[in-house]
């Protein structure tokens, strides 16, 4: 049961933090799942990363699933990925009665320009954080600064999953 | 204006339980990786192809799913099932929204999982796994143009960063951090772009 908790737990404050979704959930997962819970090695969190762009859903919700599968079967996977919602579900049970005035409040949108920033400095952080270990030598540094320079110079044109099987391609060949 | 939810589409036709799956099971089925670029698939399915909701009732719902953490997809779908059939067709849309990525997860954790050491496999992951350093570079390069705009978007991104890397507390701490500091120093951008969130 204690382990079921601490699922809970992890993944409710990932849920929290995880704001806007989609890649600054890296930091916090990679802070609260492989840092403090040792749940998984950094080779299998980044593993799993590639492995939730490429799956349907949300990463967060994707890596819910799959930590809470490994560490208590179909239930822990169940009790994870609720956990990873539920912060955004109670907010909006609170909120979504007010939907309209909310999201032009003066003040709310004063505490946005604030988590967004926030959100900056986290993916920020995760790029040296997550890189410092991910890039082993020169050919991944060479290969890390060529995603990047791809994914700049299409921007919005196209699929970040394209960059990353092409990478995948290049690792096939190389590793 | 839609304070209350009105049990229908906006011709008023009531919206059954099971469309209201399908539609959100097929959101969450189509969204790979998740993140804004669903909400061109939303805007697809609720506005334009079925028409259970307007442009404008659309971006206030965007909005508020920007507005609060966690997976916007599931966030939108739980909104929007709350505006045509109330907590249960709440409850119905985001089962919805998870099922996919939830379901597709359990089968690679129960079939893939052995061949990840597999050395291809392996060599590949690896591959992918490099591509996200430059997502996240890129994530970076992005909000950075978007957001750094001024000496005190500056002070609170730095602040985030003392404490996320400095300090090395809880990521949950740099974002509860800088939403104060915000609300102190932060003049806000104008209310109408939900699309302009973070992704």
């Amino acid at each position: 049961m204690g382990t079921a908790l601490q699922l809970f737990i992890s993944f409710f404050l990932i849920g929290f933090g995880a704001y806007g979704g989609g890649l600054v959930t890296i930091p916090l997962i990679q802070h609260e799942i492989v840092v403090n819970q040792q749940w998984l090695t950094f080779e299998q969190m980044a593993s799993l990363l590639a492995i939730a762009q490429m799956t349907p859903g949300p990463i967060a919700v994707n890596t819910a699933t799959f930590v809470g599968f490994q560490i208590n079967g179909v239930l822990g996977a169940a009790i994870a990925t609720l956990a990873v919602i539920l912060p955004a579900i109670l907010i909006l049970i609170w909120l979504a009665p007010f939907v309209d005035r909310i999201s032009h409040n003066l003040y709310v949108l004063k505490i946005r320009k604030g988590i967004q920033l926030g959100v900056l400095s986290l993916i920020l952080y995760a790029t040296w954080s997550y890189s410092a270990i991910a890039i082993e030598g020169w050919l991944d540094l060479l290969l890390g600064i060529t995603a990047f320079a791809v994914l700049v110079a299409f921007e919005g044109k196209l699929h970040p999953i394209f960059v990353i099987l092409a990478c995948g391609v290049v690792g096939l060949l190389f590793f | 204006m839609n304070d209350q939810p009105n049990n229908g589409g906006q011709d008023g036709r009531v919206v059954p339980y099971l469309a209201l799956f399908w539609t959100f099971f097929r959101i969450g089925l189509l969204t790979l990786g998740g993140g804004l670029a669903m909400a061109t698939v939303m805007r697809h399915e609720l506005v334009l192809q079925r028409g259970w909701i307007n442009d404008d009732d659309f971006m206030s719902e965007m909005s508020l799913a920007t507005l609060v953490p966690g997976a916007i997809a599931v966030n939108v779908a739980y909104l929007q099932g709350r505006r045509l059939r109330g907590k249960v067709g709440a409850a119905t849309a985001v089962f919805g929204t998870v099922l996919p990525a939830f379901s597709m997860i359990l089968l690679v954790a129960w079939v893939a999982l052995p061949y990840l050491s597999n050395l291809w496999v392996a060599a590949f992951l690896r591959g992918c796994a490099i591509a996200v350093s430059g997502q996240l570079a890129f994530a970076s390069f992005i909000f950075g143009r978007r957001y750094l705009l001024n000496w005190q978007s500056a002070v609170v991104c730095a602040v985030g960063l003392v404490i996320v890397a400095g300090l090395q507390w809880h990521p949950v701490a740099a974002v509860l951090a800088t939403g104060g500091l915000g609300y102190l120093l932060c003049k806000p951008d104008r209310p109408t772009d939900p699309l302009q969130g973070p992704d």
